[in-house]
């Protein structure tokens, strides 16, 4: 019996994800040893808040083909969102500090992200895609894309003219002291937003595998005909799934406030992130999502370390481009339908 | 009068394939619509399961207008369709498909009980029920089609060219699992190619050709038809 388990991770190991998740593992820990832990610590918190942007934009692409090149903005209307809760929420626990929103004060703040985010989307599908969609469907994935980058440029014009260009940032979500993993300190804020998004991602996996909604969400994605038949209403699951979408980048924007404050462009790190996280793993794989978010996080996170801070972009964009060539469905999309096979 | 379509014109953007078909079904019937390729046999089954909305006329189900409604609207109803393509969830397993047709039952018993009875139709579905439905052979995936529209307990089912692609054995199976469906009380509607077979089993047909209704009438009639020998069978 052993030995059968021990065949099959020899067979899983020599299969694309498997090599290149053993890579990333062990070039994790080479580096940890080599640097510091703060290489492990800023992989991980990077790659969950990455994980859910790029969840989001899965299930964008897999279920809508929609090729979402404003995700990052819903990012940034996360991050305001929450911007503008916490703000007043600080000021009044600097005169009450005994209060109860010292510790809830701050899941407020991220709360209030992700039902901006969902109320965002919901306006998004209702004022934009859903007219597209009845007006026509032909060559879908290129007018949505185009109106996806309307949607991009409007939206970061409009924090610009109503919310100016300056930084809208806060100096931390909880106070207290540090925490200490083997020698290496983490903030409590650092620590509470990998928790935050490694939930939400686990949930959001559940959502999707076990109930009702989730199971008709992937039914849409794999034959809307199909779905329609067996008595699915289409254009709810399409506005929930934008709603999901937005609200899972807005949830990444809010609880990573207290690193990246809110400015006009905020999301286009984010987005381009994402981006790579969906090429590198092949579209509509959540779980791929999420192996592909931590993959791109180191990267990033060993690209700065040994190469040098202006080179965070360059480095994965090669990687990119290398995948594009030699395995266009991705590392873990061997058995996903791209939108352009259809 | 369970299903009843009058004057029924429907088609794809300006092209119209259906002029004035009307047909009318009966609870617990067996009813076939053959003809030959392009004569609008699968046009109309769409328009009755409202995948395309009609440019005229009306579909009457139970008593109540349903022209217009879209597709899931249709199928809550208590209309099953089984189309051609299947249009089977291709990356979910067998037991997942099967729940996705129950998408209409929200008791979860009731969706329990129906997928014991699909399991007893079709044993077969039981023993591949973690199997994705992407990996089947093209007979299974029929019943799986079949069984999916079951799931729903509906009052009608459709089904479309259920012989298409099959092997002669598989076609004959398919026919036997719609006769047990039949003996289980349920009412179909079938499309077929296979205009013998279609005629020898159920209890009447329609027969469509360039979009209008030819003849009507008992299938053993028609099998008897001389127009219908001549056209379809080529004797």
């Amino acid at each position: 019996m052993s030995k059968n388990i021990l065949a099959d991770l020899t067979a899983w190991v020599r299969t694309a994800p498997g090599l290149s998740m053993v890579i990333a593992v062990v070039v994790t820990i080479a580096a940890t040893i080599h640097s510091g832990p703060y290489i492990l610590v800023n992989t991980i918190v990077t790659g969950g808040m990455l994980a859910l942007v790029a969840t989001g934009l899965t299930l964008m692409l897999g279920v809508l083909n929609i090729p979402m090149f404003a995700h990052g903005e819903y990012f940034m209307i996360g991050s305001l969102t929450a911007y503008y809760i916490f703000t007043p929420i600080s000021e009044f626990v600097l005169e009450h500090p005994e209060s109860w929103l010292v510790t809830f004060g701050p899941l407020l703040a991220i709360i209030g992200a992700l039902l901006g985010g969902a109320i965002a989307g919901a306006i998004s599908e209702k004022l934009i895609f859903g007219p597209l969609r009845r007006r026509s469907t032909d060559n879908w994935v290129m007018n949505s894309f185009l109106l996806t980058v309307g949607v991009s440029v409007l939206l970061i014009n409009l924090h610009q003219l109503i919310f100016g260009a300056d930084f809208k940032g806060i100096i931390g979500y909880w106070q207290g002291m540090p925490i200490s993993i083997g020698g290496a300190y983490i903030s409590l804020d650092r620590a509470l937003s990998f928790i935050i998004s490694a939930v939400i991602v686990a949930l959001f996996y559940l959502f999707m595998t076990y109930t009702r909604t989730g199971m008709a969400i992937r039914a849409v994605s794999q034959d809307i005909t199909g779905a329609e038949i067996v008595g699915i209403d289409i254009e709810k699951i399409v506005l929930l799934t934008i709603s999901l979408a937005c609200a899972l980048a807005a949830v990444a924007g809010g609880s990573l406030l207290f690193m990246i404050p809110s400015y006009p462009s905020v999301g286009l790190e984010p987005l381009y992130m994402a981006w790579f996280v969906v090429i590198l793993s092949g579209l509509g794989n959540i779980l791929g999502a999420v192996a592909g978010a931590f993959m791109v996080a180191l990267l990033k996170v060993i690209t700065v370390e040994y190469v040098g801070a202006g080179w965070d972009f360059v480095v994965p964009s090669a990687l990119i481009m290398l995948i594009l060539i030699f395995k266009p469905s991705g590392i873990f999309g061997s058995d996903v339908r791209g939108v352009l096979d259809k | 009068m369970l299903l009843e379509v009058k004057n029924l014109n429907a088609g794809y953007g300006y092209l119209q394939i259906l002029r004035d078909v009307s047909l009318q079904i009966d609870k617990g019937e067996y009813v076939a619509i053959v003809g030959p390729n392009g004569a609008g046999k699968s046009t109309t089954m769409k328009t009755i399961a409202g995948l395309i909305s009609p440019m005229s006329g009306n579909v009457v189900f139970k008593g109540e207008d349903i022209t217009g409604l879209s597709g899931s609207a249709v199928a809550k109803k208590g209309i099953s369709f089984v189309s051609e393509e299947m249009n089977l969830f291709v990356n979910m397993s067998v037991q997942e498909n099967l729940y996705m047709g129950a998408y209409t039952i929200k008791e979860k018993h009731l969706q329990t009980e129906r997928l014991e009875f699909v399991f007893e139709l079709f044993p077969r579905l039981a023993e591949r029920r973690k199997q994705l439905a992407g990996t089947m052979s093209g007979g299974e995936r029929k019943m799986l089609a079949i069984g999916r529209g079951m799931m729903s307990n509906p009052s009608l089912m459709l089904v479309d060219e259920p012989s298409f692609g099959l092997a002669p054995q598989l076609t004959t199976s398919v026919f036997a699992s719609l006769e047990v469906l039949i003996e289980n009380g349920v009412t179909i509607l079938l499309v077929e190619q296979n205009v013998t077979k279609t005629l020898a089993v159920t209890d009447r047909g329609y027969v469509l050709e360039n979009g209008k209704i030819g003849l009507e009438g008992r299938s053993a009639d028609l099998a008897e038809d001389s127009y219908v020998r001549k056209v379809f069978l080529g004797v």
